[in-house]
């Protein structure tokens, strides 16, 4: 019986059950329904659930070779998540949270366009109140941001999906292309999701402003989801190549200036997705896989970055650069898993990243695409520097710390642990990553070769860290707000919009001032005339001038 | 003692860091290193690379603060 239910919809309704349950148990409750979820992962593949409605055939519950490893991910996240947030006592950001990720994953079996847009509003819809459950004015209002930008993009989806089906007939999800107007409004609507370059402000607004809980949630599901969808509709879209390629070179220069550690997080997250864009873009079967496996294995480093930084956040009260550092001494366990994220983050050798890494890097390299190849090389020292070295220097080294901390709590430490030892596992065994991506193909990702390149790379780079740390030339940090592209609507949209509604207002104020004078004219002057003795024998009243001059003007206008 | 703690911990992480590059570029003379594109074979390529695109992105993210940067305030203004 269960086998039929879609999966995740246990979690959300477990989401609505949540109030009732005593706070202790709210949590194993959270997990349980992830656990029942999680036994979909066992149906196997096929079509399991669908549902005519309104003459339309919607394909509620699929699996395949695609959603598979997806789905897999998507339950672990969720697992790490209510481990990380278990001493919260957040109501509404635990209903968000399960509700968050139950939709997400139920947006991974949606089989039409249709079902996926409701998901697709159900995650935005869900995801805002864990943005706004950071509690501070910045969070309301970046959460208001947030909420119109992500309802926008459901928005593009449902139009791309209506013209879909009144051209061709069909709502399935299928390979599309940019040749059709409803393949540009899907493309827009998954690219809003997915951080393209300019639609990207949202990400970088509102993550940093949750909770110390809220963004692992945030930062684990909204963009894969936007990923895996690409990779269903638009594989092997060459323009996707270099919108990939922009997304891995561009947001390095950002997180290289911010100070803000969870903001220098989510850049990094932008150029992360860059590489799986990339990977979609070419559209093998190797780079497809590469896509896949570097969603899997980024999921789990980054939500292990973010919850270092929660914990930082949590215990220290910040997560500025320029006030923290120092913190190795007090909080050593956080430490260490926060530099395992960061060697899987920037590709080490023995760590996920650099076993999902090479399968993109590999089928660029076999197709021949020298520039693209040596952006994303480049980018790849990018990622050491803002994720590798920055965050863990600048939170737990760079200078003493005055004032004693914490370590973080014990179940952060668990999330934590579990999250640092899948890196490592994944990187040492890739063979079990490799066996449930969607293609089989036989690849090695540790041959001497691309270990000696790769790690030529990294330890050079760190290298190139050490010289301008000691002839001073790194950017030391500064309290400061970076410009990125929500710039567009955060400033310059009001900046013109503002004066203009002024000026549009002062105009239409002029004009109602001038009409008053002529109205008050026309006024005396009848009052004049209708109170003259000549004209009071013959005229009635003072009215009977009002209707005349009305009765004028009208004329006039009719005439005119 | 506590000052010495950070500046010893960074000496030692420095000297480990430059054995380890030497050893790599050494590595390099002693085995043909396959690349997909036969300018990245030339020795110390990817040693090369790195050491370049870092300074370069440190030093243009440096400068592209006279662009993109405000005050920590700028958007509640």
């Amino acid at each position: 019986m269960i086998s039929n239910i879609i999966p995740g919809l246990l979690m959300i309704l477990t989401s609505f059950l949540l109030p009732t349950i005593p706070q202790y148990f709210r949590q194993p409750a959270m997990l349980l329904s992830v656990g029942l979820s999680a036994l979909s992962l066992f149906n196997g593949y096929g079509t399991f659930l669908e549902w005519d409605v309104l003459g339309l055939n919607l394909i509620l519950y699929q699996s395949d070779s695609l959603t598979f490893p997806f789905s897999i991910i998507f339950h672990i996240a969720a697992v790490l998540v209510i481990i990380f947030s278990w001493h919260s006592k957040n109501l509404m950001e635990h209903m968000a949270t399960i509700a968050y990720a139950g939709s997400a994953i139920g947006a991974l079996h949606a089989g039409d366009f249709f079902s996926l847009f409701i998901w697709w509003e159900a995650t935005a819809l869900t995801s805002v109140f864990i943005v706004f459950a950071g509690n501070t004015k910045a969070a309301r209002d970046a959460a208001m941001r947030y909420l119109i930008i992500q309802v926008s993009s459901g928005v593009l989806l449902l139009i791309g999906a209506c013209l879909l089906l009144y051209q061709t007939g069909n709502h399935n999800l299928t390979v599309l292309d940019l040749t059709t107007d409803f393949g540009i409004f899907i493309f827009i609507a998954f690219g809003i999701k997915a951080a393209f370059p300019f639609l990207n402000g949202w990400l970088q607004d509102s993550y940093p402003e949750s909770s110390v809980t809220g963004t692992v949630a945030l930062s684990a599901f909204t963009t894969k989801l936007a990923i895996y969808a690409l990779a269903r509709t638009f594989p092997g879209t060459d323009s996707l190549i270099w919108i990939g390629a922009i997304m891995t070179a561009f947001p390095v220069f950002f997180a290289v200036i911010e100070n803000d550690l969870r903001r220098v997080l989510s850049f990094s997250l932008n150029n992360q997705l860059g590489f799986m864009v990339v990977g979609i873009g070419i559209g093998t079967e190797l780079s497809l896989n590469g896509t896949v496996a570097h969603a899997f294995v980024h999921i789990i480093y980054k939500a292990l970055l973010f919850m270092s930084m929660g914990a930082v956040l949590y215990r220290a009260g910040t997560t500025k650069a320029s006030e923290l550092g120092g913190l190795y001494k007090y909080m050593p366990f956080t430490t260490i898993f926060c530099i395992i994220g960061a060697m899987s983050i920037s590709a080490f050798p023995l760590f996920s990243g650099f076993v999902a890494k090479s399968l993109i890097m590999s089928s660029l390299g076999g197709m021949g695409m020298v520039l693209i190849y040596f952006v994303l090389f480049f980018a790849s020292a990018g990622v050491l520097e803002h994720s590798g070295i920055k965050i863990p220097y600048f939170a737990f080294f760079a200078h003493e710390r005055k004032s004693k901390v914490k370590e973080a709590p014990i179940n952060m430490l668990i999330a934590m642990g579990i999250a640092a030892f899948l890196c490592i596992g994944i990187g040492v065994f890739p063979k079990y990553l490799y066996q449930i991506l969607p293609y089989t193909v036989e690849y090695q990702p540790y041959t001497i070769d691309h270990v000696i390149s790769q790690l030529q790379l990294l330890v050079f780079a760190i290298i190139a860290f050490l010289f301008l740390v000691k002839f001073k030339l790194y950017p030391s940090e500064i309290k400061s707000t970076v410009l990125n592209s929500d710039w567009f609507y955060r400033k310059m949209l009001p900046g013109i919009g503002k004066p203009l509604f002024k000026k549009i207002g002062l105009l239409t104020e002029f004009i109602y001032e001038n009409l008053r004078f002529f109205f008050r004219l026309i006024l005396n002057k009848s009052h004049k005339f209708s109170n003259s003795s000549y004209i009071k024998v013959t005229t009635p009243s003072f009215a009977a001038t009002i209707l005349i001059s009305i009765l004028f003007i009208m004329l006039l206008i009719v005439l005119l | 003692m506590k000052k010495n703690n950070l500046t010893s911990m960074g000496k030692s992480f420095t000297k480990y860091i430059l054995i380890i590059g030497a050893l790599l570029i050494l590595l390099d003379f002693t085995f043909h290193r396959h690349e997909y594109f036969s300018f990245a074979e030339i020795y110390g390529f990817p040693a090369f690379f790195g050491f370049v695109s870092f300074v370069f992105i440190v030093l243009l993210g440096k400068w592209l603060r006279k662009f993109l940067m405000r005050k920590e305030d700028y958007y509640d203004q």
